[in-house]
């Protein structure tokens, strides 16, 4: 199989997919959280709060350590998993590229429509709380930062669960598990066992960056660059676990 | 296509059993009851699962984890595995793309293929509103589409009304003769492959138990005993004259006694013979069905069973 072969069916997949996740009842969820974040900060914003600390908490709270795997969990979890599922998968899987190539072109567009939906929620949330205290430069900034690491995120966790949905059969189950006890529990455990969550390195790369709320003063951060190294192997591991699975998997 | 004591297992369940098979060129039906191994085989031969022992071969390579073999290969699945929200225009340009087509080329190889399956005009279309002889021609021309060597059809011809099942037939044999292609197609109905080809290997419960000239099979199902059921008015002297006859071996009245199940041992002098005798006792008769078109009744007798 030659380069340009490998690049016009990863292309090819790209497209489909991004299609199917950007017009499907997946992009209603985006916006339902999108509005339910925007109602939540905008009321919260309506509170007698100190604007900048608590609006960083608040976007650091519900959008990047709750929504973020969530998320991707719904959207990732179920991509290839419903097309092994209703054997939709079968064009791909009898067209002459290696199926590890193939599942790039699944990787991209979840990553991307991930990213999107993420930054169509962040937005939402830091208007609705932001537009009604201030505005400013110091709280562009913020939202410049969270929309960053709900990008970094929204690559890393793609990764994870794109790679779930592969290897479980039904991966909802282990995908509710990670994204709900995993990260949101284990992940805020004090002490090193939360090293073992992708929350913990996002974390610890906003506390370089980010001057206000819990985050800036997160004492048990690594160094950044170790922790955007630390992010970037995870996505390069999933990204590879994933491919090999889904290589391997028989099509019954 | 070759497979040498081919097996396959899926848990406990066996898909295929110590399979033998030698597919030449031409069209080439595979026929067998459902469950009998047919899938099985099509998964096989595109590398979609791999075999628990023995070896199998297609177009001189081994299907598991070879990719580059699907350019050879079109394969038409018997399941829904067009995706509804796509037009097929659409669909026909992601299997394109997979198949390393773009641009112009593709775009004339769409209209080419569409038109030789006779979906130029629905192309636009969104698949979830195309009946299911439409959907059948679709996944055919997603299959064509890079122009293959070998077609693999699997049940092409399910749930489509006699007029589809006429075209499709006739397309294969097209397809064959005109086009070049080697095709390989399964059916769980003996007569409609009998219309496409000669060359049919049966196959029950994840054996290859015959292979050849269909004719020779026919042979063989022809000595099975077959059970004819006759309903209408008057049945009664229809029964006493089909008694009479040599190839009777027995006849029982059906449920109301509106109707007589026959089992004769030679079809076709019973078929021969049937006008004469309906018209001889006086009977009239409404309708006629042979319980043995269930192909499981006729494949136990072909293994002994």
């Amino acid at each position: 199989m030659d380069l340009e072969t490998a690049f016009t069916g990863i292309i090819a997949i790209t497209r489909h997919s991004f299609k199917k996740l950007v017009f499907s009842r997946k992009a209603i969820i985006t916006l339902l959280v999108a509005v339910f974040v925007a109602a939540v900060m905008g009321y919260a914003g309506t509170q007698d709060v100190d604007p900048l600390p608590d609006g960083t908490d608040m976007l650091d709270t519900l959008i990047l350590f709750f929504f973020m795997p969530v998320m991707a969990m719904i959207y990732g979890a179920s991509l290839i998993r419903d097309e092994i599922d209703d054997k939709s998968i079968t064009h791909v899987a009898t067209a002459p590229l290696d199926r590890a190539f193939s599942y790039a072109g699944y990787y991209i567009p979840l990553a991307s429509a991930v990213a999107v939906s993420m930054f169509v929620v962040n937005t939402a949330g830091f208007l609705a709380f932001f537009a009604q205290n201030d505005l400013g430069g110091e709280a562009l900034e913020v939202y410049l930062e969270f929309t960053v690491l709900v990008t970094v995120g929204a690559f890393v966790y793609s990764a994870l669960f794109l790679a779930v949905g592969v290897l479980f059969k039904k991966p909802v189950f282990f995908g509710l598990f990670y994204a709900f006890i995993w990260e949101g529990f284990i992940g805020s455990l004090p002490g090193a066992i939360q090293k073992f969550s992708v929350k913990y390195y996002l974390r610890s790369v906003g506390a370089d960056w980010v001057d206000y709320g819990r985050m800036s003063t997160f004492e048990e951060a690594s160094d950044p660059l170790a922790s955007g190294l630390v992010l970037l192997g995870l996505l390069v591991f999933f990204v590879i676990f994933g491919a090999y699975v889904f290589r391997e998997t028989e099509l019954t | 296509m070759e497979a040498t004591a081919l097996s396959k297992w899926y848990g406990e369940v066996i898909g295929l059993n110590n399979f033998n098979l030698d597919i030449r060129h031409g069209i080439t039906g595979i026929v067998g009851p459902n469950g009998a191994g047919k899938s099985t085989l099509f998964k096989l031969a595109l590398g979609l699962i791999k075999p628990s022992t023995g070896t199998m071969s297609v177009l001189g390579q081994t299907p598991w984890g070879n990719p580059g073999l699907h350019s050879s290969i079109g394969f038409c699945p018997d399941y829904e595995s067009l995706p509804s929200e796509s037009t097929g225009r659409e669909y026909l340009s992601l299997v394109g793309g997979l198949h390393a087509m773009k641009g112009a080329a593709l775009s004339g190889r769409i209209a080419e293929v569409s038109h030789l399956v006779e979906m130029n005009r629905a192309l636009d279309r969104k698949i979830g509103g195309y009946s299911k002889g439409m959907k059948q021609r679709m996944k055919i021309a997603g299959a064509l589409l890079h122009d293959p060597d070998m077609l693999i059809l699997d049940e092409p011809l399910s749930g489509t009304d006699p007029l589809v099942r006429k075209d499709i037939i006739d397309l294969i044999k097209r397809l064959n003769k005109e086009n070049g292609h080697d095709v390989i197609v399964s059916s769980h109905v003996l007569f409609e492959i009998e219309r496409m080809t000669h060359d049919v290997v049966l196959i029950y419960k994840g054996r290859a138990v015959a292979t050849g000239d269909i004719s020779e099979i026919r042979d063989l199902i022809d000595k099975h005993p077959h059970n004819i059921v006759i309903d209408g008015e008057d049945i009664g002297a229809l029964a006493k004259a089909l008694l009479d006859e040599q190839f009777t071996v027995s006849v029982s009245y059906n449920d109301g006694r509106k109707g007589i199940t026959v089992q004769v041992s030679r079809p076709d002098d019973f078929f021969n013979r049937l006008p004469e005798l309906i018209e001889r006792s006086g009977a009239s008769v409404t309708k006629m069905y042979s319980l043995d078109e269930n192909l499981e009744a006729i494949f136990r007798y072909l293994v002994g069973r």
